[in-house]
């Protein structure tokens, strides 16, 4: 295998969860896990269109399936969403640093994602969640723009309903149907009583997002290193070569796309 | 030592065997590196070529898999090169090669830029003047090959003092070398005198020191120089083009007219233009072209120079020739952030 050739794997699920995104499981056809850590990401090809790197959505399993999201703003995220199932794609990876649980375990986790972010996070949240009292408390606040773009919703009522996560949402701009708080994301913080010293903080959504979160963490006095990120960048080759994912002297798909807070804070390109 | 008849011989009969040999030649009124039917076509000296050689190891285009699609996929990587040799190329290319080998094979290794460089033999040639105005390569140290080459020869009249960089070049000439003297050596000591004289007094100067230029870059990161320059840039990419060290591709899908088979190539790709960064949702994460070029920049003479040791800029001066606007020279940069420097 060269660094380049992808392995080929087959599409066992498509479905529709929004207007614009899909929820896709893919089976490697080597039979072998893909071998994930949260956080990671893969590159994936659809031959002759083109290949784009997505996060892994679903947590590390042992199985040889594991789930993507995408959305169809592309041109090989359209053409990902219009495969039907049992169609070939090429996948290579996983790629990347991921998030390590070992920085998590026992101690108390707040999860917060806009919009897309949910994608990785799902993978981190449920990896927590699947081993549940080796963790402190879990808080989830996740925002999207309208509600009609909420992700995973039949999750959103598992995590809302559970007594071991405090699960809060909020959108953009409501709907006549929607009940829930409006605002961006960081309206959402003081609905949550957090211990600044004790909680993991890992924050995931688009780049404009994370100057506020952040501010809004460091206000309350989160240490820079509870502070976890994933960067989105342009992932182009995926080992280090084409040079589109850089922020100043890093590698997004080298050195991330999950960072510690404190390793990127100085880097004028990076929030 | 070898005569200049014996080498040229040597190489036309490689030449008549059917090796593809590639040296600088005159076009019109400029140079460029092309395949050769003679030694007589080989341009020596300058002026230097339009684009450095980069080519021959790292295709404009480079196709890295093939694949069929329909019912069932197949996909056939491309790793492909064949013999070749490179003659009268100038330090500064020697070395934007070298530069070029670590980074494709860090980590992962690029097997497509390896299968070429391994059936590459590079012959060098050693400048004894500068080769346009706009170089600078003995302000960047590189005036002298550093690694990475097969032979390396000094013009001394009829014959030319070779240097040997590998066993492939030493088995190359094996035949019509015979062993430097002393006297030979003397001479080549005064004339490489002779010659740092000649480009020390007709280069332009650097006025920081070399090894300072990372933390210049860093110091100066919000210099107005960026922008000033950034305002007249034309975000066309032809430093990118023409640079021996830029090495960023594109990757893109093309496909036959069946639909059925179809090629993945990696392209040259250039961080001066707005989409380098963009992402699907629109995002451009480098938008303004003072950043862009500031990125280049520091590319050169700051990320890539702290990592490996030595700047990704080996003074060719190409990129200053190129520019239509004449704000990329990072030679001239470097000055200007010197100048204007905090403190």
């Amino acid at each position: 295998m060269t660094i380049y050739e992808p392995q080929l794997a087959r599409i066992n699920k498509v479905e529709r969860m929004t207007d614009t995104e899909r929820f896709l499981e893919i089976e490697l056809l080597s039979g072998k896990s893909l071998g994930h850590k949260p956080g990671q990401f893969v590159e994936t090809s659809v031959f002759g269109v083109g290949e784009a790197p997505f996060c892994v959505s679903s947590p590390p399993s042992e199985l040889p399936t594991f789930q993507l999201c995408v959305r169809m703003v592309g041109n090989v995220t359209t053409a990902l969403g219009n495969k039907n199932p049992g169609d070939e794609i090429g996948i290579r990876g996983p790629f990347g640093k991921g998030f390590e649980l070992q920085h998590f375990r026992g101690k108390d986790l707040l999860f917060v994602a806009g919009g897309l972010g949910l994608v990785p996070l799902r993978s981190l949240i449920w990896s927590v969640l699947n081993s549940r009292k080796n963790y402190g408390k879990v808080y989830i606040l996740y925002g999207a723009k309208r509600p009609r773009e909420l992700l995973f919703r039949d999750e959103l009522k598992n995590w809302e309903e559970r007594d071991d996560v405090e699960y809060h949402s909020t959108v953009d701009m409501g709907d006549e149907n929607w009940q829930g708080n409006v605002g961006v994301i960081t309206t959402l913080f003081p609905q949550i009583q957090f211990d600044p010293v004790a909680t993991q903080v890992v924050v995931v959504g688009p780049p404009i997002m994370y100057r506020f979160v952040i501010r809004e963490l460091r206000n309350r006095h989160v240490p820079e290193e509870n502070i976890w990120v994933s960067l989105e960048r342009k992932m182009k080759c995926g080992v280090g070569k084409c040079g589109h994912c850089q922020i100043n002297n890093i590698y997004v798909c080298q050195d991330g796309p999950v960072f510690n807070y404190k390793k990127i804070k100085d880097l004028p390109e990076a929030i | 030592m070898v005569s200049k008849r014996d080498f040229l011989a040597l190489i036309d009969g490689k030449i008549r065997e059917g090796e593809e040999v590639v040296a600088p030649v005159k076009q019109e009124t400029q140079a460029n590196f092309k395949r050769i039917k003679s030694t007589e076509d080989i341009l020596w000296g300058g002026p230097q070529t339009v684009v450095a050689p980069k080519d021959l190891l790292f295709p404009q285009i480079d196709e890295l898999i093939e694949f069929e699609t329909g019912p069932e996929i197949k996909i056939t990587p491309m790793v492909e090169g064949k013999p070749k040799v490179l003659l009268g190329i100038h330090a500064c290319d020697m070395n934007g090669t070298s530069l070029l080998d670590n980074v494709f094979a860090e980590k992962n290794v690029d097997e497509h830029y390896f299968k070429k460089r391994e059936l590459l033999t590079m012959i060098g040639v050693d400048c004894l003047v500068p080769c346009t105005p706009e170089s600078f390569c003995y302000r960047k140290e590189s005036v002298l090959p550093w690694e990475g080459f097969d032979l390396y020869l000094t013009d001394m009249g009829s014959r030319f003092f070779v240097e040997i960089g590998s066993e492939k070049g030493a088995s190359l000439i094996s035949g019509i070398a015979k062993d430097a003297t002393r006297s030979d050596i003397a001479k080549l000591k005064t004339m490489r005198r002779k010659r740092d004289r000649v480009f020390d007094k007709k280069q332009r100067k650097l006025k920081p020191k070399l090894k300072d230029l990372p933390k210049l870059l860093k110091e100066n990161y919000d210099s107005k120089v960026w922008e000033e320059h950034g305002a007249k840039c034309f975000s066309c990419g032809s430093c990118n083009m023409v640079c021996p060290t830029c090495y960023c591709f594109d990757v893109r899908d093309c496909v036959e007219l069946n639909l059925k088979q179809g090629a993945r190539s990696r392209f040259w790709d250039s961080c001066m233009l707005t989409d380098f960064t963009r992402i699907a949702s629109g995002e451009i994460f480098r938008e303004d072209r003072g950043a862009r070029l500031r990125h280049r920049n520091s590319r050169k003479d700051w990320y890539l120079f702290e990592k490996w040791g030595k700047s990704f800029c080996t003074g060719c001066g190409r990129c200053g020739k190129a520019c239509l606007t004449k704000i990329v020279d990072p030679l001239d940069i470097a000055n200007e952030l010197y100048e204007r420097r905090k403190g």
